[in-house]
């Protein structure tokens, strides 16, 4: 097995492209776990600790630019909370504090885990993907960056160096139901971004389905329905909670699986989708 | 192999240039450089055992390449090693008994300095944020959370005082029930402080009953090397093991040609070329129960993880590239995994085999049938008012050490074996692996060094005969670790059981039949099959009053991964059905809760009928001339400091029940009433020496197995009060098989009881030699009048001579002798400790997620020889055992696979998840102990998981019958109700 340490975007794509079966090694709290365990042995692993400018972000504008290696726990310290809270709150449920302090948002895109913590609230943001390699920069929107479980449509040499969305604009609410709360892989979880400037909603599912799943019916549903004005949002007729909160369960075609039945994963989500719908527009 | 790579980085302060292999993980690394703080927990990170300071952060040196600290900063605990004194973090740690195995010290050590460098005055949430990366299965966290706090105190310039439990007058009169005042507040204060309520009976002491600082906390604080696998015996081999991946198969075929031939592969060991001798794995006294239906490796595998074939090899690397290389052909068989199916007509038969006695009915699975009867069940039952049949599951969970198992064995110079191991029970060790090895037990060494935790886990021979045979073959050292994955499924686990009550009350509220059938899952081996469902008997019928009780078991082989012995050995699973089966019997016929139960349970004075009919030694048939009696009881102050502690009367507070801000929350409080035992008595052995050096010390030899429990300072703090000298006098060492008495091992709550007189017993002996001879020097004519205290020796008329005096005398003056006591001691007695455990609960009733904020547990133990060790035993006890009712759970695919082979997907208990706790120490003087002493190891395991459950019935009216308390069958069962 080869180490590469390189320091600069640039060098690791010609790294990659040079040798695509390369792993790469971001906060390593997900391909360590699997070069220790022998599940998988790389001839070549690539190691991005150096590469300052993936650990870089920046806020410009009303996008938000996240280098594909800032670790969880500058999202959730940083003033990158304000400007993505569902994000951050996603964060802080992530693995534990000494994960939270290595593990990154590009890694856990990249290993398109179902049960990643941060991939439903980047689907409902409609984040954007920068994908770069040798051949130049191409954009993929989240939800068609992961297309089965642990299955992307990366190409070997390529490298995720940044996620973009926008800057929140109205509350974003981050939900997820497990034997107890944190460090454990959800049995549903649900992400909610409202966007006040353009009256939208937007609803994303994880680990209900291979994919991050958007839940459109549901989404328009509640945009209607939703007492916009200036001063904040209202739901006055509390059956529109109930109805977003099924309408949503209805998106999502969960399984049964050695965790949980589809029938109460499927009812669990319905509990989660109504509250952070009356979550958000009551605070 | 890959070509060695240079890495350069700050190693603590120094520049360090190292040739590193480019797959070397940065743990492996430090700990070649000395390390020995940095600790393995499994390759994903997740235990924190292995934190180090990256770049002043902390972070998992398990999924860092060595390789990608080239440029950075590392820091380990070995900084703060340059004095001799303790850092002040770490002199935190000591000083509040946050230290029991202290395998993870290291990394919480660690941690805290990283949290302190952030803030002088983290909050508890800021603690629990940074603890959360480090799992603890000892401490609960809450004496860690305290030694923070104490730490920034200290830095900030703070003066601490000492850290002491917090002595409370009683409510009741010792035997009475308290009549509940509301209005009557608990104390204030952390809930890391135990409370301790004194009796009158326990005499004044010097040592004993003191917060006495673990003897072994310095090394513990310091990461000093103390573990297995802290010293590598020169040109050692790495062992892997190849595990069945099927639950129930023949090995047709195994092939090693591809993995001998492997450059740097020493042995390949599998049935074709190790003698095929008959054993049982658990580890107990001699003659250890039949069947014995293992051997070291079979030619059937009986569930996925069995042992196939073990490689050793000059790295872990080729070890494992050997067991790829291993060809096994398999005929698949049908498997069957609950104990319920195996007993059925049809169900393939696991034991097979012609060469295993004494299987009960191997064609139905049946390993044994127990059964023991007091009076007449049936004809009770038949003329009982009211009668209550219920039926209750419980499941497998692991123990979780975060010291996987570990052993290392080498020829000596004299051709004698050696292990270095992480055991409870070296002694058994020693003569189980003997005859396996085909070896006399003579020429046999089992070494017990430190051992990060064990919790039964290691009560059982289960690598040592591995890394025997193969230190055998290649006449090489040979250390086998199991992984994180083998840990669950190739050790031992909780038996799952199906429980059975069927009650008879009168109208008086009076129990009068009590009839309990069990069938065990024992997995595909009887290792402690057979002893722990007999305790499951023992406990479900000993303590509540009862003329007329039966128990009935089948023990099932299934093909699960193997259980064994855990913390508690079919206790839990027991009081589990038995306090929620009579909780709902009260609520059935409308009585209070704690009334009812209190109508029944056992009392000073009550006879316990059933516990001499069960067991190792049972009597099967006929009557005994004698009964064992409960002598001593706190239960009243038990249940009456713990009602106070949680507030009981909120039971019946609508407004709290229903939080008018939550409306999806439902809140309740639940009781379990809990009874263990002490110790096996007329088996369980334990031996100690003490002798008398030049200064005025002692070193003390004992076979009793400390495994992060205490029992080192516990067996010295009960030495010291005997020879009127200080804790810090008496060297502890335990345990070395060549040179420490006998002792049975660390199982059946019997150390401190019976290892602690075995201990009092040497030490008496020793004291009468140093009377006799401080008489000698102070001219005194009758040396029983001399009195040892203070490291003297006082004559009648107030003279004295000093211990040292008295040494020096003896070992070089005049008649010169080595002053020195040996003894041993076995109990006829079983003092019950008794306990009330309370929880308080919070339940969304929309999605079934259950939350616990709060647990206390005031327990007798009669007197706590040290109650700070003695609360952190119940608090790691209650932490385990809200894993067990909650949240931990094997998950299996259909083929009997288990998927949750690591922590997250396994959820076990984190600092920043952990409810408040509180521990009451209510002393009763025990005179069969060691200075009053009785059991607590084990019973804090006991009621965690009932008082949870009749928490939320209380909370929703939802009785669940089934462990754990997952979101979906709290949900389920609202549903149903």
């Amino acid at each position: 097995m080869t180490v590469s340490m390189p320091s600069s975007v640039d060098e690791t794509l010609r790294l990659l492209s040079d040798d695509p079966a390369a792993t790469i090694l971001a906060g390593g709290t997900d391909a360590m776990v699997e070069i220790n365990y022998e599940h998988r042995r790389p001839a070549s692993v690539v190691s991005l600790r150096r590469v300052n400018e993936l650990a870089t972000w920046s806020i410009d504008g009303g996008t938000v630019r996240l280098g594909a290696t800032v670790p969880y726990v500058e999202i959730m310290n940083s003033e990158l909370a304000a400007a993505s809270p569902g994000l951050a709150q996603a964060s802080r449920t992530v693995g534990s504090s000494q994960i939270r302090n290595t593990g990154t948002v590009g890694g856990n895109l990249a290993t398109g885990s179902p049960a990643g913590d941060t991939i439903p609230v980047l689907a409902a943001l409609d984040a954007i993907v920068e994908i770069a390699s040798v051949r130049g920069i191409r954009e993929v929107a989240v939800v068609d960056l992961i297309v089965g479980v642990k299955r992307t449509v990366l190409e070997p040499d390529e490298l995720i160096v940044a996620i973009r969305f926008p800057v929140a604009s109205g509350p974003q609410e981050f939900l997820k139901i497990g034997p107890r709360n944190a460090m454990v892989i959800s049995v549903a979880s649900c992400a909610l971004v409202i966007n006040q400037a353009e009256r939208s909603v937007a609803c994303a599912l994880g680990s209900v389905s291979p994919a991050p799943l958007r839940c459109g019916d549901a989404e328009e549903f509640a945009a209607a329905n939703i007492d916009w004005t200036s001063d904040g949002i209202r739901i006055t007729d509390p059956r529109t909670l109930e109805t977003f909160g099924s309408m949503v369960a209805d998106a999502a075609s969960p399984i049964d699986d050695h965790r949980s039945t589809a029938a109460y994963r499927k009812h669990g989500i319905a509990v989660m989708a109504r509250r952070a719908l009356t979550r958000a527009t009551t605070s | 192999m890959s070509a060695k790579i240079e890495v350069s980085f700050q190693l603590n302060g120094k520049q360090r240039e190292l040739q590193v292999l480019p797959s070397a993980n940065l743990r492996d690394v430090l700990r070649g450089e000395g390390m020995f703080s940095v600790k393995f927990g499994s390759a994903s990170g997740e235990t924190g055992a292995a934190a180090v300071l990256f770049d002043g952060k902390l972070a998992s040196s398990d999924v860092i390449l060595a390789a990608q600290a080239d440029g950075h900063s590392i820091t380990t605990v070995e900084s703060l090693n340059t004095e001799r004194e303790l850092h002040p973090i770490q002199a935190a740690f000591a000083a509040v008994g946050a230290l029991q195995s202290g395998y993870s010290a290291g990394a919480m050590v660690l941690g805290t300095m990283a949290l302190l460098e952030q803030t002088s005055d983290p909050s508890e949430s800021e603690i629990r944020d940074m603890l959360g990366g480090i799992l603890d299965r000892e401490t609960a966290y809450v004496k860690p959370v305290e030694a923070v706090k104490r730490a920034a105190a200290v830095l900030r310039g703070e003066t601490v005082t000492g850290f002491e439990p917090m002595i409370l007058t009683p409510l009741t009169d010792g035997k009475n029930a308290a009549i509940y005042d509301a209005k009557n507040k608990p104390p204030p204060g952390s809930g890391a402080v135990p409370r301790l309520i004194p009796s009158r009976d326990v005499p004044e002491m010097a040592v004993v009953g003191k917060p006495e600082v673990k003897v072994d906390a310095v090394r513990l604080a310091k990461g000093n090397p103390a573990f297995t696998d802290d010293i590598e015996p020169r040109a050692m081999l790495y062992c892997r093991l190849l595990t069945s991946p099927h639950a129930h198969a023949n090995i047709v075929d195994i092939d090693d040609t591809a993995a001998l031939a492997l450059e740097g592969v020493h042995a390949v060991l599998h049935h074709k070329n190790v003698a095929r001798i008959k054993y049982a794995s658990g580890g107990q006294s001699w003659p250890n129960p039949h069947p014995h239906d293992q051997v070291s490796f079979d030619t059937k595998v009986r569930h996925v993880g069995d042992r196939v074939a073990a490689v050793a090899a000059d790295t872990i690397e080729i070890a494992e590239e050997a067991v790829r290389l291993i060809k096994v052909e398999y005929e698949v068989l049908p498997a069957v995994f609950d104990e319920r199916e195996a007993m059925l007509p049809g169900a393939p038969k696991i034991h097979d085999e012609v060469d295993t006695e004494e299987i009960f009915d191997a064609d139905k699975n049946i390993v044994h049938e127990i059964k023991a009867q007091r009076g007449d069940v049936e004809k009770a039952l038949a003329s009982a008012p009211h009668v209550f049949e219920q039926t209750f599951r419980v499941h497998q969970v692991q123990q979780c050490p975060i010291e996987p198992h570990i052993s290392i064995a080498w020829i000596d110079e004299d051709e004698r074996m050696v292990i270095r191991t992480a055991t409870q029970v070296p002694f058994h060790a020693r003569r189980m692996v003997a005859p396996l090895l085909e070896m006399d037990i003579k020429d046999i060494r089992i070494i017990k060094p430190r051992i990060g935790g064990g919790f039964g886990a290691k009560q059982e021979m289960l690598l040592e005969d591995i890394v025997g045979h193969l230190a055998k073959a290649t006449r090489r050292p040979c250390r086998l670790e199991l992984t994180r994955e083998e840990e669950f499924a190739s050790s031992r686990t909780r038996h799952p059981q199906t429980i059975t009550y069927r009650t008879g009350v009168d109208d008086d509220g009076k129990l009068v039949a009590q009839d309990m059938y069990v069938i065990g899952n024992t997995g595909p081996y009887g290792t402690h099959g057979y002893t722990v469902q007999t305790v499951s008997g023992m406990r479900g019928l000993s303590q509540y009053n009862c003329p007329n009780k039966r128990f009935h078991c089948d023990v099932v082989y299934t093909n699960i991964p193997v259980p064994g012995a855990y913390r508690g050995y079919g206790a839990p699973q027991a009081e589990f059905a038995l306090e929620a089966h009579l909780e709902d019997i009260a609520i059935e016929l409308g009585y209070d809760v704690i009334e009812f139960k209190r109508k029944n349970w056992v009392t000073a004075g009550s006879v316990i009928d059933i516990a001499p009919h069960l067991g190792e030694r049972a009597v099967v048939d006929g009557e005994l001339d004698e009964y064992p009696i409960v002598m001593t009881e706190g239960i009243e102050e038990c249940v009456a400091q713990a009602m106070r502690e949680i507030g009981w009367h909120r039971r019946d507070d609508a407004a709290w029940r229903e939080p008018a801000d939550r409306p999806h929350i439902r809140r309740g409080l639940g009781f379990a009433f809990c009874m263990h035992g002490t110790a096996i008595p007329f088996l369980d052995m334990g031996g100690c020496s003490i002798k008398l050096n030049d200064d005025g010390s002692f070193n003390m030899l004992v076979g009793a197995t400390d495994l992060g429990t205490g029992a080192d300072t516990v067996l010295g703090q009960i030495a010291a009060e005997v020879l009127g000298v200080r804790l810090e006098d008496i060297k502890v060492y335990s345990s070395d098989t060549d040179m420490t008495p006998f002792d049975t091992g660390a199982y059946a709550s019997s150390t401190t009881y019976i290892s602690g007189t075995a201990a009092m017993r040497a030490a008496e002996v020793a004291r009468t030699r140093i009377k006799e001879r401080a008489a000698m020097l102070l001219d005194v004519e009758q040396p029983c009048t001399i009195e040892l205290r203070d490291r003297r020796a006082y004559a009648p008329d107030g003279s004295s001579v000093s211990m040292e005096d008295i040494a020096l005398d003896s070992l070089h003056t005049q008649e010169q002798e080595q002053i020195m006591g040996t003894a041993s001691y076995v109990s006829p007695d079983c003092p019950p400790p008794f306990a009330a455990q309370l929880v308080e609960v919070e339940v969304d009733i929309e999605t079934g997620q259950v939350t616990v904020p709060k647990m206390v547990m005031a327990v007798d133990c009669g007197v706590a020889i040290n109650p700070i060790t003695a609360s952190g035993q119940v608090e790691g006890g209650m932490l385990q055992a809200l894993g067990y009712a909650h949240c931990e759970e094997f998950a299996y695919d259909d083929a009997g696979k288990m998927l949750n082979t690591s922590f997250g997907p396994y959820k076990i208990y984190r600092a920043d998840e952990m409810p408040e706790t509180v521990v009451y120490l209510v002393q009763t003087m025990e005179d069969s102990g060691p200075f009053g002493a009785k059991a607590v190891a084990e019973i804090p395991k006991d009621g965690v998981a009932p008082a949870l459950r009749n928490a939320i019935l209380n909370a929703t009216g939802a009785a669940i019958n089934d462990l754990p308390f997952t979101p979906e069958r709290v949900w389920a069962a609202l549903n149903d109700k």
